[in-house]
């Protein structure tokens, strides 16, 4: 069965993993726009100019990176060789286009951010069934019961341990209701991805080391975990509620105040229904 | 949750996490997968022994200490077609800095007589070497065609470029890297 997955969708195949999981969060995303006060359109074209940016930008910074290649070979710049890429680059050029293009139109940071949350999440899916297809993020050696064979070894699966952890992120997000409080999915997608990030890294076969024997990966992710904790008990309060246009409302100080002044205060708004069914009545007169 | 209690949690968390980073912290060298061979970006490239069309026999072992770029080809496959003129200009610019390529014909799957035209078409001077059982395309675990692998002068492989054409930009700083 993985034998079968593996050889239809190898490299550079891997690549409809990653499209399809973000056709997907799209459409996802899209759907629960409303939910966050985001324009789904808004939210659409949004995705697409970060994409844009993303694969631009990534060329860009990687020719920058090599500039003598690109010198020698100009036409190199359009070529579809996906390898010619800055991830980081790629990934810093579609945040700045993103909020760029979040600020033109308005969008609240952490409202749209909130409406991203399920793009992201499916995107993270894509990734994984992408990782386990071309073989990549492989685990270590391993001699348990559920252990693949890859790379010449048995090893930990990591690449499923990584869908399984991004569906229950995925399924949460789905079925989780809506939060008040701008920023909380985001702020709660990053918390998880990173936890869950922690835990899987511990079982990867090709981790960068730093300081001898820590795995930078899992450092970042605890970096990231702790930022995501801070940001959800000390930010959140602070940012302000998303407006929603209804009409002003009297605040009436009911729990001050007496029976007798509760009447008088309620009265006024009795009368006024009566004489805005009079007005009607007149106006079908 | 009571925020004291909220906090308590995440502080929990975090400390928990950092038990795990130095409990899972790689003390066996499990992670360097340079040991094995496999083909894979950070293993050992899988031996080669192969004979170009002439008989001369090439071991890919044998050539330690060059940069090798390994690139398996068929004659009916149109973008290995379309990129081996890059292949060969790029070869022929770096083989004096210690570059040596080695084209891996998949005869298993390929028309052996088709080669020698093709050869002549485009000029090729590098070494092309003739995988007629497959033995190369098995332990390369081939799936799609061209496959280029860049390894370097340890003999570990630097990077794996599936599908093609590779651009020139792309050959230049991939054996830029190799060279090192």
């Amino acid at each position: 069965m993985l034998a079968i997955f593996r050889n239809l969708l190898a490299p550079p195949r891997d690549l409809i993993l990653i499209v399809a999981a973000a056709w997907f969060g799209l459409s996802l995303a899209e759907k629960r726009a409303a939910r966050y006060h985001v324009d789904a359109e808004v939210l659409n074209n949004l995705i697409f100019t970060g994409l844009l940016a993303y694969i631009i930008g990534g060329r860009l910074f990687y020719a920058a990176e090599h500039i003598s290649a690109f010198a020698q070979s100009p036409l190199s710049l359009i070529s579809l060789n996906i390898t010619l890429s800055d991830s980081w680059g790629a990934l810093a050029a579609a945040i700045i286009t993103g909020l760029a293009y979040a600020q033109r139109k308005g969008l609240s940071l952490w409202s749209a951010l909130d409406a991203l949350t399920l793009f992201f999440a499916a995107l993270a899916v894509g990734l994984g069934f992408s990782h386990l297809a071309s073989g990549a993020a492989f685990g270590q050696e391993a001699s348990l019961p559920w252990a693949i064979n890859l790379w010449g070894a048995m090893r930990h699966p990591t690449q499923i341990y990584e869908i399984i952890a991004s569906f229950l992120t995925l399924g949460l997000f789905w079925f989780r209701k809506a939060d008040s409080k701008p920023g909380s999915d985001f702020l709660l997608f990053a918390a998880l991805t990173a936890a869950s990030r922690l835990i899987i890294e511990a079982f990867r076969g090709d981790s960068t080391l730093i300081f001898g024997d820590l795995r930078v990966a899992q450092l970042v992710a605890w970096g990231i975990l702790a930022i995501a904790l801070l940001a959800l008990e000390f930010l959140r309060p602070k940012i302000a509620p998303i407006i929603v246009n209804e009409p002003e409302e009297e605040i009436l100080p009911i729990k001050t105040e007496s029976k007798k002044a509760k009447s008088s205060v309620t009265k006024p708004k009795r009368n006024n229904l009566k004489t805005k069914k009079k007005s009607t009545k007149t106006s079908k007169a | 949750m009571q925020p004291i209690q909220r906090r308590a949690v995440y502080a929990i968390l975090l400390l928990a996490g950092l038990v795990w980073i130095f409990l899972s912290a790689d003390k066996t060298g499990a992670s360097t997968a340079g040991r094995i061979p496999a083909p894979q970006k950070g293993f050992l490239a899988p031996e080669i022994s192969l004979s170009t069309p002439k008989g001369e026999k090439y071991t890919l072992s044998e050539l330690k200490g060059k940069a090798v770029l390994v690139n398996l080809w068929a004659t009916w496959c149109p973008p290995c077609r379309a990129e081996m003129p890059t292949i060969e200009k790029i070869y022929g610019e770096y083989k004096d800095k210690g570059l040596v390529v080695l084209g891996i014909n998949t005869t298993s799957q390929d028309s052996p007589l088709d080669i020698a035209p093709f050869l002549t078409q485009y000029g090729i001077t590098f070494p092309i070497l003739l995988d007629e059982v497959g033995s190369v395309a098995h332990r390369y675990d081939l799936r799609s065609l061209p496959s280029s692998y860049f390894i370097k002068r340890d003999g570990t492989i630097n990077d794996v470029v599936i599908g093609g054409p590779m651009s020139e930009a792309l050959l230049r700083t991939q054996i830029e890297e190799i060279l090192k």
